[in-house]
């Protein structure tokens, strides 16, 4: 029988959009949710999301690319003192996981390419209409920034699995019920 | 012939439960209702012997229906079937005129014997 | 906050804790006929990138959860959710009949588990009711069935974009004739903290 523990290791000091740089014999590394994680060939970014959007950045030249999970559109009215989580909005997020991908690997926005997946409805009770703004806001944002969006899946009402694939740019994506699709 | 019940229970499956236990019982499950409001127009259509009645329910929750059903009926049983054990909702279903509080889970023989209670009341 | 007040606080958060796992595991063993024995007790703060990331390295479930928000004095959110093939045997416990009978995930296996939410998480406002006299009432549960690491982050989402670091009180039990492992976790929210102190006055 599996030994059960609690979800939380009680390690990492959270906070403050960490970036955990993906080293090539590390073969697949989840982002949790508010969160930012780049790296380069042959190793795998993944995530699980529902109303949160993945925004996938890649540089096929350079093998290099990173994932955002985001939460929420926009970081207006949220304190941005004590443990601001910039990975948590689409506005700072993008910006931030541009950054990153700068300071550490030397590229700049038009070497990137975006794809983007989630923002589903998961929750039929709630009326705001969270995924909804969550996909426009990412899309503007993007468009800000000249990063084109070479592929999307948004929307539905059931989860989203997603491998980033940083050998060869690809991503599959598995809506929950469904068989792995290739972007 | 058999006495009537409305079932009124958010879950299916305790309406399957309730209503298995009522059949094998000898009464007969006349209608099954999802929400206090559907439950409330229920009895107004059919006007059964008895209803089984659950709180926590969407649009309109257990001691509102019985509170409109008892405007409506003075005489009409119910029968409060409810996972809430909070003597706040035992005093506000009983003090409305609701002729019992069965707390969840429940046993079968419970729930008979409450039901012949309220029904050898008449 | 001083260092004495938080030592209180914790052992009331460990209290209730312990209240409500203990009585969930004895209504839950009455629901189905059938023994559930607790194998993980624990309350903890957890980051919220860091603990849905965990949940995604640890789990690969396709599961059924039911959500319910308990409100009144003290808010809490509650989760129970279990894995989509047990949740069959667990219809056919509650509806008392041979396992085996329930052969999909049907109405009835979804209202099993929403069913087994509502009773655990009332039982736990019945406990803050008596004991301490504090008004708590469970509104309708909402099911979702949907991957492991969904069900935990729809629950977190909304204490998550007001918080980056969330308080959870989290248990898996085991009914042990059918090696079942179902999750329950109890979030308190906003004022819940003012409730905490209140609760220290019992100690």
């Amino acid at each position: 029988m599996t030994k059960h523990g609690s979800w939380f290791s009680g390690q990492g000091s959270g906070g403050r959009g960490q970036q955990e740089t993906v080293t090539p014999d590390r073969k697949e590394i989840a982002v949790g949710m508010a969160d930012i994680k780049i790296g380069k060939a042959p190793a795998m970014i993944s995530t699980i999301l529902g109303s949160c959007i993945a925004v996938c950045l890649y540089s096929s030249k350079d093998k290099t690319g990173g994932l955002l999970h985001l939460m929420m559109a926009s970081s207006k009215g949220a304190s941005k003192i004590n443990n601001f989580k910039k990975a948590k909005y689409a506005d700072t997020g993008i910006l931030e996981l541009l950054g990153q991908l700068k300071n550490f690997y030397g590229l700049n926005q038009r070497s990137l390419v975006a794809k983007i997946f989630g923002g589903a409805k998961v929750l039929k009770n709630v009326t705001a209409p969270i995924g909804e703004n969550n996909q426009q806001a990412v899309k503007e944002i993007l468009k800000e920034n000249g990063i084109a969006i070479f592929a999307s899946k948004l929307g539905g009402e059931k989860g989203y699995r997603i491998k980033f694939d940083l050998e060869t740019g690809k991503v599959k994506c598995q809506i929950f019920g469904h068989e792995f699709e290739e972007y | 012939m058999s006495k009537k019940i409305i079932v009124a229970d958010d879950a299916p499956i305790i309406r399957l439960m309730l209503k298995d236990i009522l059949t094998d019982a000898g009464y007969e499950v006349v209608k099954e209702c999802e929400n206090g409001r559907h439950a409330f127009e229920s009895y107004k259509e059919l006007r059964p012997d008895l209803v089984t009645m659950d709180i926590v329910m969407p649009e309109m929750d257990g001691i509102q229906a019985l509170e409109q059903i008892l405007k409506f009926d003075q005489n009409a049983k119910v029968v409060m079937v409810t996972a809430v054990d909070q003597r706040e909702f035992l005093m506000k279903a009983i003090r409305l005129g609701a002729t019992d509080y069965i707390v969840k889970p429940f046993e079968n023989d419970r729930v008979i014997s409450a039901v012949k209670k309220a029904l050898g009341k008449e | 906050m001083e260092n004495k007040d938080k030592i209180k606080i914790d052992r009331a958060l460990k209290l209730i804790a312990k209240l409500s796992i203990d009585k969930s595991s004895q209504v839950l063993s009455k629901m189905i006929k059938s023994g559930a024995s607790i194998e993980l007790e624990d309350v903890y703060m957890a980051d919220i990138s860091r603990v849905t990331e965990e949940v995604m390295l640890k789990a690969d479930n396709e599961v059924v959860g039911a959500f319910i928000d308990l409100v009144g004095d003290a808010p809490f959110k509650f989760l129970f959710y279990v894995n989509t093939k047990d949740s069959l045997v667990l219809t056919d416990l509650m509806l008392r009949r041979e396992i085996g009978l329930t052969k999909e995930f049907n109405l009835y296996a979804q209202s099993a588990v929403q069913e087994l939410g509502n009773i655990l998480a009332s039982a736990i406002s019945n406990i803050f009711s008596t004991d301490f006299q504090i008004s708590m009432k469970p509104k309708p549960p909402t099911v979702i069935n949907d991957f492991e690491s969904i069900v935990f982050q729809e629950y977190v989402i909304d204490a998550a974009c007001e918080r980056n670091e969330i308080l959870i009180i989290q248990s898996i039990f085991r009914i042990v004739k059918f090696d079942i492992h179902c999750s329950m976790f109890i979030m308190p929210l906003g004022k819940s903290e003012q409730i905490l102190q209140y609760v220290t006055g019992f100690m």
